[in-house]
């Protein structure tokens, strides 16, 4: 595994040391050593059933593999980058807010629920298992790590969604009437709720 | 390698504060009712007994008599919701910066695209000045802003851009640019477009505070557009033509 540190909170420092590390496509901003980059293919290096799967799905991931000797630094649009470890357990992520996976991670696609409709935010997300680091991004600000617990279940914007982590259930709350297709909704007409016990990271912006 | 930052819980999470090492959100600790802007609540705990928090559009019915005495500001009703139930609610706006105020039996006008949320005891009226909104009474609320907010007081002028909100004084006049004024009186320079920019300005006096953002890239407000909408009524056939032929020009001059 990589070390993974972080340059300020935008921008992901991975030392290579001869191993390779995968990230999102076009996010590379400067390295240094003897470092190629290959697109990683189209499941994002996870085979062809995951290919296809991303391809039925629309939940696509574009990463490239980084490989050789040498310091790549990572980072896109600003956004704040947060580190989450991995130690065989699994990460449901927003494709969209990954930006690297250390050696020994894995991506695949699952079935989320009914989550996001109005958003576009996929009815899948990408899930992330094995051992090592995964870096995501947070836009507008800090992320925030928010508790469950069987005593604290929680509610979360999809649009403010990053990932989740932990022996979570998930479940789609609606709240449409007949007021959403007026245009006088309640501006929170799809909600993702969380029970179980685990961590969830959101962003302060609504996409 | 950097940890993570510490998973917050209703145990950990600030009642009425900013969350903790984050500008950009806020934790209201609902116990009642909160007007708040659509769609800017980013999670929330819900209370013992796990009831859902409601957001209800102000035209429910359920809340209809309480926003009507509370809520002047017809145009942007669209835009509010008030949130009712028990729990902590966590607020975000676009990634602006959010802080919380409170109001002591005063008046104060904010720009209607930076206020985020304010408790029912508070009376929201719409402003004369286009695109602003006056908060009258006692209670808290909640404003993001572009950077951090500045206080001032008046005598002072500011760009209209960087204007968040005035409390206790007059509303503003405009100011023009002495040079630019001239410059226009002899109808020359304003229309060759040798503009700096900083022509205009609002002029605040009296006793008072002004609020100030750091940045002038104001918050979008797609509500001014319904406003002046609002205001053509009273121009009759010839002021639409003329209007029609001063739009028509500017959109022609920006393409």
């Amino acid at each position: 595994m990589q070390p993974f540190r972080l340059h300020g909170t935008r921008i992901l420092e991975v030392d290579l040391r001869g191993g390779s590390v995968r990230a999102a496509t076009g996010s590379m901003i400067a390295y240094d050593g003897d470092v190629t980059f290959k697109n990683a293919g189209m499941g994002g290096g996870d085979g062809l059933r995951a290919a296809l799967k991303r391809r039925a799905t629309g939940e696509s991931i574009a990463l490239m593999q980084c490989s050789g000797t040498g310091v790549v630094r990572f980072a896109k649009d600003a956004m704040e980058v947060l580190l989450v470890e991995l130690a065989g357990d699994t990460l449901r992520a927003e494709s969209e807010r990954l930006l690297a996976l250390s050696d020994g991670l894995s991506t695949d696609v699952a079935f989320a629920g009914l989550r996001g409709a109005s958003s576009g935010q996929g009815l899948f997300t990408t899930t992330v298992s094995g051992h090592g680091v995964a870096a995501l991004l947070s836009a507008g600000g800090p992320p925030i790590a928010l508790e469950v617990s069987p005593q604290y279940p929680l509610v979360v914007d999809p649009d403010a969604f990053i990932a989740s982590q932990g022996q979570l259930n998930q479940t789609f709350v609606t709240d449409v009437s007949w007021r959403t297709l007026v245009g006088e909704g309640s501006g929170e007409a799809f909600s993702l709720r969380f029970d179980g016990k685990g961590v969830v990271y959101i962003q302060p912006e609504e996409r | 390698m950097s940890t993570p930052p510490t998973p917050l819980s209703p145990d950990t999470l600030p009642d009425n504060d900013n969350v903790p090492g984050n500008h950009y959100a806020y934790c209201v600790r609902l116990d009642g009712r909160l007007f708040m802007q659509t769609g800017r609540m980013i999670a929330y705990y819900p209370g013992p007994g796990g009831q859902p928090i409601r957001f209800e559009p102000l035209s429910s019915a359920s809340i209809g008599g309480m926003v009507a005495t509370r809520f002047s500001a017809p145009l942007y009703t669209r835009d509010w919701v008030v949130a009712t139930g028990a729990g902590h609610l966590i607020l975000g706006d676009r990634g602006y910066d959010i802080n919380s105020y409170d109001l002591d039996d005063g008046n104060l006008t904010l720009r209607a695209s930076n206020l985020l949320a304010f408790d029912e005891t508070l009376e929201l009226k719409q402003s004369i000045v286009p695109g602003f909104l006056t908060l009258i009474g006692t209670g808290k609320f909640l404003a993001s802003s572009s950077g951090p907010v500045i206080f001032a007081e008046p005598p002072i002028r500011v760009d209209p851009q960087a204007l968040v909100g005035w409390a206790d004084c007059p509303s503003p006049s405009h100011h023009y640019d002495a040079t630019w004024m001239t410059g226009f009186l002899h109808s020359a320079m304003g229309f060759l477009g040798s503009n700096s920019g900083e022509e205009r300005q609002f002029d605040f006096t009296g006793a008072g505070t002004v609020l100030l953002q750091s940045s002038e890239s104001g918050v979008h407000d797609p509500h001014l557009l319904r406003q002046l909408e609002s205001q053509i009524g009273g121009l009759g056939t010839p002021g639409l033509q003329h209007l029609q032929g001063v739009i028509a020009q500017q959109l022609a001059r920006e393409r």
